[in-house]
């Protein structure tokens, strides 16, 4: 029975995001494909030549087929290993450089933002999903620079006087409020 | 890396991080590499039959029967490699994709006014100095606000005394809001 009184685990969230973990997983999928194919491709070709030869060749010395192309094979399983593995570390650290890259302007725009600067771009990033998450924070200080903008509008109208006390009063409590919601 | 300043001033992402990827793609690739040679091996290492003869004849034959064979293996290889890496790709990707899903969440309450709180990744996340750069940004904008408020505070204080003194302090207190806020552009 279930004991109410224990809490329940909460679960451990995998956030998937197909727009960027996506390409990435079909990148290195094509790397795989490709270099199966050509590991097919060599392999095959030389399968085709070396079984005839050393039919012809005579002199049996091997117990099985896997004698003959032993070091055949482990030199392809050799090069395929080094290619897959080096074009997958080369794709890694293309993907961490342009993470890096992405989100290194994202972090360079919100310390401007917390120095005042909140009209000057993020900036443009290789991987479309860094791009659109720099719009989103570019929306987000454009929205605050527009609320700020307001504010000191009303500010400034507020200090320039010529308006009744209780309409002076009345906007000033307003203003307050909107400062309120700054940042909440 | 212990404190805030730490993760604010740490790589964005941590060379462990990127060993670490390298050492399961490394890891990944050898284990699809071994099953292929499994594969062949089996295929290839059956004895030849005992006579000339036969051996001769076995091995004339033997082309055209391994091409199949080689196909097949290798279709099984990408097939196997490609899910566990796809698997790797999109496990070891979520340390990053995971924090920007969620800034992507403060960033959407934050613009619909919801309060955010302080925004802190799990242990282990990637992209560490983001929350800290968001957190330094909100928080310099809420001690703006704050000292905003205080000096409207201290205004209506004067009006304690007479009107024309509270007017020309509150005019004064919006004079210099109006000041402080010139930074923001």
């Amino acid at each position: 029975m279930k004991n109410p009184s224990l809490p329940t685990p909460r679960p451990r969230i995998r956030y998937v995001s197909p727009r960027f973990q996506g390409p990435a997983v079909l990148a290195f999928a094509a790397i795989i494909v490709i270099g199966g194919a050509i590991f097919w491709k060599l392999v095959d070709s030389e399968l085709q030549r070396v079984f005839p030869l050393a039919a012809i060749r005579g002199h049996y010395t091997f117990d099985s087929a896997y004698d003959i192309v032993r070091d055949l094979l482990s030199w392809h399983l050799a090069g395929l290993f080094c290619g897959v593995f080096l074009t997958g570390s080369a794709l890694v650290l293309l993907l961490v450089a342009a993470t890096r890259r992405g989100i290194g302007k994202a972090v360079d725009s919100l310390r401007a933002s917390a120095d005042g600067d909140l009209s000057t771009p993020t900036g443009t990033s290789p991987i479309g999903e860094f791009n659109r998450f720099g719009e989103k924070i570019d929306a987000a200080r454009s929205d605050t620079l527009t609320s700020l903008q307001k504010i000191r509008r009303e500010a400034a109208a507020l200090a320039a006087g010529g308006m009744s006390a209780a309409e002076f009063r009345l906007r000033w409590d307003e203003l307050k409020q909107r400062i309120r919601t700054i940042a909440p | 890396m212990s404190g805030p300043e730490a993760a604010g001033d740490g790589p964005l992402i941590q060379r462990r991080y990127v060993s670490g990827l390298l050492l399961r793609l490394c890891v990944n690739t050898a284990g699809g590499v071994g099953i292929l040679f499994v594969i062949l091996y089996f295929a290839l290492s059956r004895p030849f039959p005992g006579d000339y003869a036969g051996i001769f004849h076995a091995l004339r034959n033997l082309s055209p029967f391994l091409r199949p064979v080689l196909a097949v293996s290798v279709l099984i290889y990408a097939l196997l490699a490609c899910g566990s890496t796809s698997a790797l790709c999109v496990y070891i990707l979520h340390k990053v994709a995971g924090p920007l899903y969620r800034m992507e969440l403060v960033l959407d309450q934050y613009r619909s006014d919801v309060p955010t709180r302080t925004v802190s990744f799990r242990s282990g996340d990637q992209i560490q100095p983001l929350a800290h750069a968001f957190n330094q940004w909100i928080g310099t904008l809420r001690r703006d606000r704050q000292r905003w408020l205080a000096a409207m505070k201290d205004a209506e204080r004067h009006c304690l005394q007479d009107e024309t003194t509270c007017r020309s302090e509150m005019e004064e207190a919006l004079r210099k809001i109006g000041e402080d806020m010139a930074r923001y552009r």
